[in-house]
């Protein structure tokens, strides 16, 4: 129950009350002077009358009452209503905006400041945690490329073993997929502090998807998993090539790793109402749906027992997820565990492009 | 050949350095852009390595400043900051090449490389490397008179080899330019193709002409 409605009633009942308690003592106030003018019996017509006088006036004043504690009430707690509604816009990208104060240097004008103040200590260490990233990700790329140009350098030495160049060539794999891990933080990292800018163009979606089509069917041919290509309609959308490209990649990518060997892969483009939905299926081990909403996490690996066979940054799925929110559109995963995984991405339609002609 | 390379952090400027040496470049080292402008108006240069993040003025404004003063030297640039802005805002302000951070010393060198021979790569319409050639306008390729099947991407990834033959081509470097991708995919597509490639023109065929290079990337050459 709203306090609005608690406060009403309990106004309603302390209203009633008191009408009650006025009620009752004028009506023995009046049978008493009745009684005093007559010096007799008062007579029943008489106080039948008074009391439906009381009737009469009390009840309008009731309802009045409860109409005027209503909207009393109402006005008590619109801002509270107003500070809700701001409030529940508030999430982690728009931390650092401000809800308006009124000034009037009321309870709630005192609950909207402390409430900035904590919005804005919660951004500040928002940002914070954006900017240690970024810079993390930002220094480990000087030492990196030190240890693979010297780690490189080393293995150009002629006189070297077999087993030591079998070493420093191990060695160089970890550092190139260390690399790997932090190309794929900073851009996230960026991608989270803003900074980095789409350049959108209209594109023939089906295109890229064809393209990525034939890309997917070689990538699978040693594991003997199966491509096919079920649909794909005429479809433009207005997006950046490259990051399209990558996450179409990255998507069909993942398809062909986390399934079983002769698996297989099916892949659509299609139209659904005003966006490009494209989906992309294999019937690998699927993932349990425990941790199904887990998946578009930083660094999250569905089987621990996998990680080391299937090589990869644990970045993919969320650069998948960043690509498509920032082309507006949205990714959803679902899982049949040992049946089949569906990934399907929609995308808004180009709208100059997707006009009748 | 004559590279200068400018990059403040020591270490990566020594492998650099001794990396471009050991294929036979001449290389001027210097740490900052003031230094860069100097030298590179008084030598002339067959290339410039040129890291972004430089102490004082940055390697874009170097750049900037060199191509004003009609210094038309190819320069690669160096950035650790790797981002697909930067890389269009390199190319804009004049830059030639541009290799994020951390790169593979081989890819540097094969760029390096790519730079100095601009110009001189193979223009030809029909490109040959021993008994396999490869007709870039019919597409068509032929290994000692055997007709070759090739699909789009193979084709293109072949006429690349084909054009640098001899040279080694990075993985990301063959990425860009067959795939056209300015990221790194993370996958071993461009293992799988070449592996499929060399299955079409090399299995049936002596001598063997696309090497792999173990950890740097590929060459199509008749010795190994």
């Amino acid at each position: 129950m709203t306090i609005r409605r608690r406060l009403t009633l309990w106004y309603a009942g302390i209203l009633i009350l008191s009408l009650l308690v006025m009620g009752i003592g004028t009506y023995q106030e009046i049978s008493e002077q009745l009684r005093h003018s007559h010096r007799k019996e008062p007579s029943q017509h008489a106080l039948d009358e008074t009391g439906e006088m009381i009737f009469q006036v009390g009840l309008p004043a009731v309802v009045l009452g409860l109409l005027g504690g209503w909207w009393l009430t109402r006005r008590a707690l619109a801002p509270v209503s107003k500070l809700t509604d701001t409030v529940e816009k508030i999430h982690e990208k728009n931390l650092g905006e401000k809800i308006p104060r009124t000034n009037n240097g009321d309870e709630l004008d005192r609950l909207t400041e402390v409430f900035n103040g904590m919005t804005a200590r919660l951004d500040n260490s928002f940002q914070r945690v954006r900017e240690f990233t970024l810079h993390a990700s930002h220094e480990l790329k000087t030492p990196l490329t030190v240890l693979c140009g010297e780690t490189e350098t080393a293995l150009q030495n002629e006189s070297l073993s077999p087993a030591d160049r079998e070493r420093l060539l191990s060695q160089l794999d970890e550092m190139r997929r260390l690399s790997k891990i932090v190309d794929g933080l900073t851009l996230l990292a960026k991608a989270d502090a803003g900074q980095i800018a789409l350049k959108p163009e209209p594109l023939r979606l089906d295109e890229l998807v064809r393209d990525n089509f034939a890309d997917a069917q070689i990538l699978a041919e040693p594991h003997g998993i199966k491509v096919e290509l079920e649909i794909c309609e005429e479809i433009s959308v207005r997006g950046d090539r490259h990051r399209l490209r990558q996450l179409l990649l990255n998507l069909a990518d993942n398809a062909i790793k986390y399934n079983q060997p002769q698996g297989r892969v099916t892949m659509g483009l299609r139209r659904v109402d005003n966006f490009a939905e494209f989906k992309i299926a294999n019937n690998g081990a699927g993932i349990p749906a425990e941790i199904l909403p887990r998946v578009f996490g930083r660094f999250f690996r569905g089987d621990p027992a996998h990680e080391n066979i299937i090589e990869g940054c644990g970045l993919g799925l969320s650069i998948a997820q960043w690509i498509v929110s920032a082309h507006n559109g949205t990714i959803q995963i679902e899982s049949a565990p040992a049946e089949i995984t569906i990934v399907t991405v929609r995308l808004p339609l180009d709208k100059i492009a997707s006009k009748p002609v | 050949m004559r590279v200068l390379v400018v990059e403040d952090e020591r270490k990566t400027a020594s492998f650099v350095r001794k990396a471009l040496q050991a294929e036979s470049f001449a290389v001027d080292v210097v740490a900052n852009g003031a230094d860069a402008l100097t030298a590179a108006a008084s030598t002339p240069f067959d290339a410039i390595v040129l890291d972004i993040m430089l102490p004082g003025r940055d390697g874009l404004s170097v750049l900037r400043q060199l191509r004003e003063r009609k210094n038309s030297t190819p320069v690669l640039l160096l950035s650790a900051r790797g981002e697909v802005n930067e890389r269009v805002e390199g190319l804009n302000a004049g830059a030639d090449d541009y290799l994020p951070k951390p790169f593979e010393l081989a890819e540097l060198v094969a760029r390096v490389r790519a730079l100095t021979r601009r110009g001189g790569e193979n223009k030809s319409i029909v490109l040959s490397v021993a008994d396999l050639k490869l007709d870039t306008v019919t597409h068509k390729a032929r290994r000692n008179g055997t007709e070759i099947e090739l699909t789009a991407r193979e084709y293109r990834l072949l006429e690349f080899l084909m054009r640098s033959a001899g040279r080694l081509c990075g993985r990301m470097m063959i990425l860009e330019k067959v795939w056209d991708y300015d990221f790194d995919p993370g996958t071993n597509l461009v293992d799988v193709y070449v592996r499929r490639l060399r299955e079409k023109i090399d299995a049936d065929f002596e001598p063997k002409l696309l090497h792999t290079v173990r950890g740097s990337g590929y060459v199509l050459k008749e010795t190994p």
